[in-house]
């Protein structure tokens, strides 16, 4: 059973990591600190890797948010739903694909398929390889923007799928959703698919967050900040 | 709703519109009836889209009118897209086609104030330019439309491209849904043909496969065949036909005729003859499928072997010596494994050339054989004969239903 490391102590320290083959919605009102955390969680160590889903971000400031986080490139891939309105003829790459719009699930499904066939092929880090079967670590900035274009009940079935193929591949996976702009009920039918919840919260300029879901992990809010892609809890 | 049309039942090739998938033109037997509703139905991630890119380029390449409805992009990316999934230019593009696209979609909500006026005028303008450009076949990407408008509002979107009952529609969607969405477009909008997409998303290796889900003109039955995608061709795949059978009936023979290319693993056996000890192996490119094929050693004493190689078969030649009935009875032996393993065989009658070739009444009675199990008598030495044996199976297996 492989476990993936969180970088928060008070989970690898009780656990030893995530779980292999779970899901985390990453619940946090606008900055807050919550992409920071989302791509911290989501940043592989040595024999991992990382696939992101951005819908807010083009692909080249994906690749810097992990640059900064001193990760080897070669080892994280991006899909990118925001370039290819404005620049048609872009073309994939191993690392990096494209697609038309977050209204195109057709598209997301695919090309997350892919780049976890190429991971698991060996054929995505320029000859480099990692662990096999290889650790994979997903990530989608945001939920809240697929949310926008899509209906609920639709984009609920596609998560579905999405995080059952997490599940299948014993990958970790993370949501990011904006917990004020969306209703309860659309936050609560989301997180019926997750194993956990890590939620954020700003009070007087701190940040704070809870984790729920992980067993012998307290669920108290706690101070933190991310530092070089390092989450730091207490003050 | 808009009046449905059904589609020309007139047969032969000229009312059919290709695929542009040419094994599964032969499945259907030669392509779409023209005025038919299709659905390419596909499963969230799977590689599916080239399917309906195929259809949409064998139409234009043949010079159809065609109009492609993309509500979730622009008529460029596509276009881009669409070409670089096909390996060619955009210069297809400069056909007669007519798009309706992500920029039309976001005029139409703007203008319109209700649902019902977005309905409305997609159908209107679906039908505008299906009228005034004589479409002859419709694409439309259902996705977007049935998150906007649901089912029923695409299904009059669709029915408003058919101008006249010789416009054929063809529907791409992501199912979310599974059958029971699949089952709704059969029964209730009786749709002609429906091909669902899937893949068997697991650790190595991915597996793609599609499956011929309903047609309304031929009886052909629900099968499913894995496919790879090559050099921006759909390529339906037999991953591994098997030939087996006694001793010295003539397999390595057959597997070495049959393949492009192909290897054997044999030694000398006690009666001078090579007798394979491992397997055969061979791959050939045929009638637009890529098979392999595997021969099973003869010999008693490899019998564990053969459970083995059967495994993941997706059909069986059983190879018999036609002058030999002393070898029935051993090949009786192989039925049995074919049986409990449920896999399409055909029975291949070798030496068929020579004197004293049993009837097929005695090679069925022998092998104990119902009559629609497909025997044939050939020579193996003749390529031609080993051809004829793989395409029956490759019908077999297509429209296999066990």
């Amino acid at each position: 059973m492989y476990n993936f490391k969180s970088g928060i102590a008070q989970i690898d320290q009780v656990t030893g990591g995530f779980e292999q083959g779970t899901n985390f919605l990453v619940l946090a009102p606008p900055m807050s600190l919550a992409e920071e955390l989302a791509y911290s969680l989501t940043k592989p160590l040595p024999g991992e890797y990382a696939i992101v889903l951005s819908t807010n971000d083009r692909a080249a400031e994906v690749i810097d948010a992990f640059k900064v986080m001193d990760v080897d490139k070669r080892y994280v891939g991006t899909i990118d739903a925001i370039t290819k309105s404005s620049t048609p003829g872009i073309a994939d790459t191993t690392r990096l694909m494209f697609v038309a719009s977050p209204t195109d699930l057709t598209g997301i499904g695919i090309k997350f398929s892919k780049m976890v066939e190429l991971i698991f092929d060996g054929d995505f880090s320029d000859g480099e390889s990692g662990l096999f079967p290889p650790p994979v670590r997903f990530c989608i900035n945001s939920v809240s923007t697929l949310l926008m274009y899509r209906k609920l009940e639709v984009l609920y079935q596609f998560l579905h799928v999405l995080t059952s193929k997490v599940k299948k591949i014993d990958g970790i996976g993370f949501y990011l959703l904006n917990n004020e702009s969306f209703d309860e009920k659309t936050i609560s039918l989301v997180k019926q698919l997750m194993t956990g919840v890590i939620e954020v919260k700003i009070e007087q300029n701190t940040h704070y967050l809870c984790i729920m879901g992980i067993k012998g992990v307290s669920s108290e809010w706690q101070k933190f900040s991310v530092q070089k892609g390092q989450v730091v809890i207490g003050p | 709703m808009a009046k449905i049309f059904s589609p020309e039942r007139t047969g032969g090739d000229r009312a059919m519109i290709s695929t542009g998938i040419n094994g599964i033109d032969d499945m259907l037997g030669g392509g779409i009836p023209k005025g038919s509703r299709v659905m390419y139905s596909m499963e969230p991630g799977v590689d599916g889209q080239l399917f309906m890119i195929s259809t949409l380029f064998a139409a234009l390449s043949k010079g159809l009118s065609c109009l492609v409805v993309l509500p979730h992009t622009t008529f460029d990316i596509f276009k881009h897209d669409a070409a670089t999934k096909r390996g060619c230019t955009m210069e297809i593009f400069n056909k007669k086609v007519v798009f309706i696209d992500a920029i039309d979609r976001e005029r139409i909500e703007k203008s319109s104030r209700t649902r019902k006026d977005v309905l409305k005028a997609w159908e209107t303008k679906v039908k505008k330019l299906s009228k005034e450009n004589a479409v002859e076949i419709a694409f439309i990407y259902v996705d977007l439309l049935y998150n906007d408008l649901g089912l029923e509002g695409t299904i009059s979107i669709a029915e408003a491209a058919k101008t006249s009952g010789k416009t054929t529609v063809i529907l791409e969607h992501l199912n979310l849904e599974g059958r029971s969405l699949i089952d709704r477009f059969i029964e209730k909008y009786s749709y002609d043909l429906i091909i669902a997409i899937s893949s068997a998303f697991r650790s190595p290796p991915h597996f793609n496969y599609f499956t011929l889900m309903h047609t309304s003109w031929s009886n052909v039955p629900r099968r499913s065949v894995p496919f790879i995608v090559t050099e921006g061709r759909v390529v339906p795949y037999i991953p591994k036909i098997v030939v087996t059978g006694p001793s010295q009936a003539g397999k390595s023979t057959f597997v070495s005729n049959a393949s492009d290319l192909g290897f054997s693993v044999d030694r000398q056996g006690s009666s001078g003859d090579p007798t394979t000890v491992a397997m055969d192996f061979g791959w050939l490119h045929w009638k637009d499928f890529e098979i392999t094929v595997y021969g099973t050693p003869g010999q008693q004493r490899f019998d564990s072997v053969v459970p083995m190689l059967l495994s993941h078969a997706m059909g069986v030649v059983l190879l018999i010596d036609a002058t030999k009935p002393s070898a029935l009875e051993r090949a009786r032996h192989h039925v049995q494994l074919i049986r409990e393993k449920r896999l399409p065989m055909v029975i291949a009658a070798n030496k068929s050339d020579l004197p004293g070739t049993m009837s097929d009444s005695e090679i069925r009675k022998g092998l104990d054989l119902q009559k629609d199990v497909p025997l044939f008598f050939i020579s193996a030495t003749r390529k031609g004969d080993v051809r004829l044996v793989l395409e029956s199976l490759v019908d077999y297996i297509t429209q296999y239903t066990n």
